[in-house]
């Protein structure tokens, strides 16, 4: 879908970004983890996004890229030894030549066939580093290093400090993605997935397109990855399981797939459901679940399309009123 | 004589067992307007699709500008300087007017504001989106955006077949003017008037094959063309 004026889109992503200050400032600790766990749950959903939303590229194995750039920042930052920064980098990178390598298959794929693959190179990734005893294998391995941001005064390790820095990486993604859906890269994967026919007799390599998506998406969806390794100093095969890639599907759908927006606060509502539910029940994945069910089937368009269907009537009602 | 810019030859297509296009030969030279009839069926679409590559042709050969394209991927073949201008139109429905104009753009393609004089409804239009437009519209800015990728030949599939008599007339004004300048064309049309007066050579395809092919003067003493046009 086309985003709606810019203006109005930052003036979203500011509330957004208030809205979870705010819940930092009121909450005690466990609230602020649940701030960091949601911004780097938006990262990841809204390079998912970019897939899923404007290049109709359905992935189920989003996780492999998120749990790559974790492993990645533990392989160059604790057993290298290499400076946290080079190896956040180097682990952004790593994400980036696996979703090239990954894509330069996949891309040739349609439909099912591209779920299919993309589901069985995540599971295939997973299942390594399950076996694997040099990054700790099923118990995964503690000890990642963190960004020192001490230069600034701010302490990684201090989970109220990080959960601000994790939502501050979050807007920059969002602003980055958000300068990317719009620009004509943007605007051609619209095309390509709208009607790849057409965009193929306007001379628009279509496979060169969804492979840059994809790189860019396994990219964004590392640095998040880095993000989760350095949250708890810990990595684990837990960070690249399909069920997680589900999940993150889940939220690009609710959240409106092509929107940023909508799938950061689709992001918010998952983590935030999952906290409050699992505190009540044991059964909370089966409640969550129905309020997922009914929330796609309420808003067929996520959250986007359910705010914005809801701004024009409001908006039409105010015409209807000002003409009588 | 100069070879032509593009130049078909025993061209054949299926889809699936049946046997489309059974050995089509055509030229369209630069500059030139060819006009290509045929009822319903009888493979006018897919001769523009076999060249554009949509459809992937099963014998012959598809040389544009010297260079043999045929079996070329589509994305590849508009590049060389083909656009197709589909019978569907095939706007995108979530991208605006200006979007689309600025989507495959080209160098030495047409720019906005030539395309806004040419089409002031589509400067009106600019920000609307591309479902919302009448099929006039839609298939104005078909033309349009194919002009922007800075074609050197425009393969148009009834153009304007389905609108208004007043949309078809500003239509087939766009058409003169290109072939005043240059722009060589291969068109399909239902509309024999207009296609005998338009184009230069005229190409009749039945049931797979050229049936007839002559200058439009001679078309109406031709009693075998008329056998295959006839409805």
């Amino acid at each position: 879908m086309t985003p709606p004026a810019s203006h109005s889109r930052h003036a979203v992503a500011l509330l957004l970004a208030v809205l979870a200050v705010g819940y930092w400032l009121a909450s005690g600790y466990y609230g602020k983890e649940l701030v960091a766990e949601t911004a780097i749950t938006a990262i990841l959903a809204m390079s998912l996004s970019l897939l899923v939303g404007q290049a109709g590229l359905v992935s189920l194995g989003h996780a492999a890229y998120f749990g790559i750039g974790a492993y990645a920042l533990a392989g160059f930052g604790q057993k290298l030894g290499w400076p946290p920064a080079l190896a956040m980098a180097a682990a952004v990178a790593v994400g980036a030549l696996l979703a090239l390598v990954v894509g330069w298959v996949a891309v040739r794929l349609a439909g099912v066939f591209f779920i299919m693959i993309t589901l069985a190179v995540g599971e295939m990734i997973h299942a390594w580093f399950l076996k694997d005893r040099s990054f700790g294998g099923v118990g995964g391995m503690s000890g990642v290093p963190r960004l020192d941001l001490s230069g600034i005064g701010v302490d990684l390790a201090d989970p109220a400090q990080f959960a601000l820095f994790a939502l501050a990486v979050a807007l920059l993604v969002y602003l980055l993605l958000d300068r990317l859906v719009l620009s004509p890269f943007g605007q051609t994967l619209r095309a390509i997935h709208q009607n790849e026919e057409r965009a193929r007799a306007l001379g628009c390599p279509v496979g060169r397109y969804k492979l840059a998506a994809f790189v860019v998406a396994g990219a964004v969806a590392a640095l998040a990855g880095t993000l989760a390794a350095q949250r708890s100093a810990f990595v684990s095969p837990e960070l690249m399981t399909w069920t997680l890639s589900g999940e993150i599907l889940i939220v690009v759908i609710v959240g409106g797939s092509g929107s940023l927006l909508g799938v950061s606060a689709a992001a918010a509502l998952w983590i935030g459901l999952r906290h409050q539910l699992s505190t009540m029940t044991d059964h909370w994945m089966l409640a969550m679940g129905v309020i997922f069910v009914v929330l796609v089937l309420v808003a067929g368009d996520g959250i986007d399309g359910a705010l914005r269907g809801l701004w024009r009537r409001i908006a039409a009602r105010r015409a209807a009123r000002r003409a009588a | 004589m100069t070879a032509p810019l593009l130049a078909v030859s025993g061209l054949h297509a299926h889809y699936g067992p049946s046997h489309v296009l059974q050995g089509i030969d055509l030229a369209v030279p630069a500059g030139g307007v060819v006009a290509l009839l045929g009822r319903n069926g009888a493979g006018k679409s897919t001769t523009l699709k076999a060249i554009m590559g949509v459809v992937r042709p099963s014998a012959g050969s598809v040389a544009f500008a010297g260079q043999a394209i045929a079996g070329e991927a589509t994305d590849r073949v508009a590049r060389r300087g083909i656009a197709w201008v589909p019978e569907t139109r095939a706007i995108f429905p979530s991208l605006s007017v200006e979007e689309h104009l600025t989507l495959a753009a080209r160098r030495g393609g047409w720019g906005l504001d030539r395309i806004y004089d040419r089409f002031p409804r589509l400067r009106e239009r600019r920000r609307s989106g591309g479902g919302t437009l009448s099929g006039g519209e839609q298939q104005m800015l078909t033309i349009a955006r194919a002009m922007t990728t800075a074609p050197r030949l425009l393969l148009l599939d009834e153009p304007t077949e389905g609108l208004a008599p007043l949309i078809v007339e500003e239509i087939e004004a766009m058409l003169r003017s290109l072939k005043a300048e240059g722009m060589a064309l291969l068109l399909v049309e239902q509309n024999l008037a207009f296609a005998l007066a338009f184009a230069d050579h005229v190409v009749l395809i039945g049931k797979g094959r050229v049936r007839w092919s002559g200058p439009p003067a001679d078309f109406h003493g031709a009693a075998e063309a008329q056998a295959w046009l006839a409805v």
